[in-house]
């Protein structure tokens, strides 16, 4: 049906922003891509390899990611860090996340009465 | 023989910059590995999980493009409106002057037979190549991200009454089709009037000698009035300047078709001696009365038709 596939293009724009701000709270503690994403779709957040692994690299050239060579295991891998300007944005983000909640439990409450 | 993922990120990397295809490539493998090594866990075998894996990362061509965060479209939305206005601004019109010029170049060449087609085929050129050049012009724009500094859009552009405008698009087309047939008949019935002479060579209905001044002084009025028919169509309305413009363009192609009427000189002497019925004197002058009446009747009723709409349409 129609409605599915309105309901699906609706669902992914709300979601398009969160996957950064999920990325920048989960690279508190460093990790490298496939880890990342297994704990983002753990956590309720399912994202495509083939968006987060170039997302990645975008942040970091943004300079919100740091990151760094772990060469020790068996394979080496990329490790980023949410940097210090990123946790600043992070922090404005999620601000503005709550401030959304909040409008949106305003107008519920509103349109309820 | 190499990998399917060897493959994938030979695919991948072509596309993207130089500079950071190495470090890419390293990550990208590791990635890729990590996912299979992930499935493997599962149970899966190593080259079904190999071939899941890539499958999920996608056509290799639009991974390159998000890494490279380059644009996966010819014209985006900030330049695709100047981008659509400009080629409906040039392919009203540059393709059918350029066709009809080159019409009239060939008939007056002498080779009236290749006229239409020549004129044609320079007009779908015209239109390719219009197409083209502005359609290249902007994807460059929309890659440098170069700003067109157009003027922002106002209020104060809205057209007022644009539903119920006096002049409709369809009517301006038709009056311009009317006006480029009878521009290009005019040299036509020179050289391919479709009556032959005694001898079987072609008769122009008009005087030849007419070419040497009024032909292409009336040509030209002809290509005035195609600019005054634009002009009305930008205005969406009749005017008081539009409507004198018109009645002073109406005049300067009757007056003289009248006095070439009235003095024998507009129709091939040659022409007329074709015919028995034409060339006897009472029926000619039947005729050129009959012209003059028609020409005056209808350049008085457009003068006059035109004066009404101005008048109503006054704001």
């Amino acid at each position: 049906m129609g409605s599915d596939e309105v309901l699906r293009t609706h669902l992914q724009e709300l979601r398009r922003g969160t996957v950064v701000v999920a990325s920048l709270i989960a690279l508190r503690h460093p990790d490298y891509g496939y880890a990342l994403l297994q704990r983002l779709t753990g956590h309720g957040f399912p994202v495509d390899a083939n968006t987060l692994y170039p997302l990645l690299r975008r942040l970091e050239e943004q300079g919100l990611l740091t990151s760094e060579w772990n060469t020790e295991e068996s394979r080496p891998r990329k490790f980023y860090r949410t940097s210090d300007e990123g946790e600043s944005v992070l922090r404005r983000l999620l601000d503005d996340l709550a401030a959304v909640q909040t409008s949106l439990t305003g107008l519920i409450e509103g349109v309820g009465r | 023989m190499t990998s399917l993922t060897d493959r994938y990120l030979a695919a991948t990397l072509r596309a993207v910059p130089a500079a950071r295809r190495e470090e890419i490539a390293t990550e990208l493998r590791g990635s890729i590995e990590d996912m299979i090594d992930g499935r493997r866990a599962d149970g899966r075998d190593a080259e079904a999980a190999e071939r899941e894996v890539l499958t999920e990362l996608g056509n290799p061509a639009q991974l390159a493009a998000r890494y490279a965060d380059r644009r996966l479209q010819l014209i985006g939305p900030t330049y695709y409106l100047a981008w659509e206005r400009l080629m409906k601004l040039l392919l009203s019109f540059i393709p059918a002057l350029v066709g009809v010029i080159v019409g009239l170049v060939e008939a007056t060449d002498g080779n009236s037979g290749d006229a239409v087609g020549a004129g044609i085929g320079a007009a779908i050129q015209t239109v390719v190549q219009i197409g083209f050049w502005v359609t290249l012009v902007f994807a460059v724009l929309e890659r440098t991200n170069t700003s067109l500094n157009l003027p922002a859009w106002t209020v104060d552009q809205l057209q007022e009454d644009y539903v119920n405008r006096q002049i409709k698009p369809v009517d301006t087309v038709a009056a311009i089709g009317w006006l480029v047939l009878v521009i290009a008949y005019l040299p036509l019935q020179h050289f391919h009037s479709f009556v032959p002479g005694n001898d079987g060579e072609n008769l122009p209905i008009l005087d030849p000698a007419l070419w040497s001044f009024w032909l292409p002084f009336l040509i030209a009025v002809l290509v005035a009035t195609i600019g005054l028919e634009l002009a009305k169509f930008r205005a969406g309305r009749w005017t008081w300047p539009l409507v004198g413009v018109n009645a002073a363009l109406d005049l300067a192609f009757a007056v003289p078709v009248i006095w070439l009427v009235s003095t024998d000189r507009l129709l091939n002497p040659d022409f007329v001696n074709r015919w028995e019925w034409l060339s006897r004197e009472e029926n000619l002058n039947n005729v050129a009365t009959f012209v003059i009446v028609g020409t005056v009747l209808i350049t008085a009723w457009d003068v006059i038709d035109s004066s009404i709409k101005a008048y109503r349409g006054r704001q």
